[in-house]
């Protein structure tokens, strides 16, 4: 067996040959190719993944939203109940403020109504009082009441201090006497005696009539008024009361 | 008489004589570049069947590349490739009447495997530069450097053999037997033939790659990528 070494040499040659024609017309272009889909391949792929993911960010986004409407809604009810709160305390206190106003006022209006009442009850009580007073002196005998008025004043006269019974009679000044009827004559000098007998000295009184005192026997002088009557007596109850009732 | 191992010249051309391996191997080369020119002219992203078919076989190549070596294919593509595929067509040679398979004759077999032997010190020293492709006989130790140097050759040589002796011996076994009987008898020992082609084919690239995978991956060799593709 022998080697010839020119065919040897020829395959050789012919084999490095063949490997550059496939290199260059089979092995480079089919790989080409295959690279090239397979970068499409993964370009698909990765262009599927972005979608999803944007997919699934739109879908994070939208949950943000949805969940920012359920925040924002409830914050506008927090806010709506708290403003409801402060509308109504404002109105409860308001309402207080104007109920106490109210009862305040109504309070006054019927202490007013009560005091407008009592008066006008006291008013008529007065007028009462003075018709019953009037209707009851009237029966009464009228020189037994002007004897007993009379000595009333006598004891009134006397129960003033000695310096003002003193200075009218230094002075010798003249008095007036009020009664509810004329006084006879008889009666008038008795009642002059009596009275210039209490101020030590005797006076010049003039005697004249007022029906308003209802019963009674004042004496009046420049500077001196001896109230002997039952306006007065009335007047002094009345006054007795009102301060009763004021406290 | 002629021995059925010498390769006889059909015609000179000048001082050369050319053999019928030599002239069946252009004739492979022929087929196999106008092929390949005329199938890859028009590859789109859609492919047809024989597009498929081609990068169905790219693809197996490159899976085979990355099972054996544990490298990118890309670089060893072509050379692994081609080796597969020249010995495959020239094993298959037998199918064409009249035409004797180039790997069935020493000189193409010791072609391939100098080639081999070229490309294992070609790409040992293109992946781990000289100093560790001569660094390589060293291992385990200084003192395998002969025997790992004669591995080197001898492991050529057997592939050569190995390659030869399979393709060789169907050749004959045929012969013998179409002598010996009718038309159809060594219609099994030819399809058997076929296989064994097919397998050593096969067998020749994976060896290849082996070789080149040994002093390629002592050094280091660059990982592969994460992705199992085929960039080209």
């Amino acid at each position: 067996m022998t080697i010839d070494w020119w065919t040897l040499g020829l395959q050789t040659l012919n084999v490095m040959i063949l490997l550059g024609l496939l290199q260059h017309f089979f092995w480079k272009p089919v790989a080409a190719m295959i690279a090239q889909r397979k970068a499409l391949a993964d370009k698909t792929v990765a262009d599927r993944s972005a979608l999803d993911r944007q997919a699934a960010q739109a879908e994070a986004d939208a949950a943000k939203t949805r969940g920012g409407f359920a925040a924002e809604r409830a914050a506008l009810l927090t806010e709506a109940e708290l403003e409801a709160g402060r509308a109504r305390d404002t109105l409860l206190a308001q309402a207080r403020t104007e109920a106490a106003a109210f009862q305040t006022a109504a309070k006054a209006a019927v202490q007013a109504g009560q005091d407008a009442a009592r008066r006008a009850w006291s008013d008529r009580s007065n007028e009462l009082g003075v018709e019953i007073a009037g209707r009851l002196v009237a029966r009464l005998d009228g020189d037994t009441v002007q004897a007993a008025f009379l000595d009333w004043l006598v004891a009134a006269i006397a129960a003033l201090p000695d310096q003002a019974r003193k200075a009218l009679a230094d002075h010798a000044i003249a008095l007036s006497v009020v009664g509810t009827t004329p006084l006879t004559e008889a009666a008038q000098a008795q009642a002059t005696s009596r009275i210039g007998a209490a101020f030590g000295y005797r006076p010049q009184i003039a005697y004249t009539t007022d029906p308003a005192l209802i019963a009674g026997l004042e004496l009046h002088a420049p500077h001196l008024a001896v109230s002997n009557s039952w306006r007065a007596d009335l007047a002094d109850i009345l006054e007795s009361l009102g301060h009763d009732q004021r406290h | 008489m002629k021995s059925p191992l010498a390769s006889l010249p059909l015609f000179h051309i000048g001082p050369v004589p050319i053999t019928e391996p030599v002239a069946a191997t252009w004739a492979i080369m022929a087929v196999l570049g106008i092929g390949c020119f005329a199938a890859t002219r028009r590859l789109s992203l859609a492919p047809s069947g024989l597009q498929a078919a081609m990068e169905m076989l790219v693809e197996t190549i490159d899976s085979q590349i990355r099972d054996t070596m544990a490298v990118a294919p890309a670089p060893y593509r072509a050379f692994i490739g081609t080796l597969f595929v020249y010995v495959f067509v020239a094993n298959w040679c037998t199918l064409v009447p009249g035409v004797e398979p180039p790997t069935g004759h020493i000189e193409t077999d010791a072609a391939l495997a100098l080639l081999v032997f070229l490309a294992v010190i070609w790409f040992g020293i293109r992946a781990v530069g000289l100093r560790g492709y001569l660094a390589s006989f060293a291992v385990p130790s200084p003192v395998m450097i002969p025997i790992n140097f004669i591995e080197s050759i001898s492991r050529i040589f057997s592939l050569m053999v190995r390659l030869f002796g399979n393709v060789m011996s169907g050749v004959f076994m045929v012969s013998i037997v179409l002598s010996l009987a009718g038309l159809l008898v060594p219609l099994p020992l030819m399809a058997l033939d076929l296989l064994t082609g097919a397998i050593q084919a096969y067998i020749f690239a994976i060896l290849a790659a082996v070789f080149i995978a040994s002093v390629v991956g002592d050094g280091g060799t660059k990982p592969m990528p994460a992705t199992q593709g085929t960039a080209p």
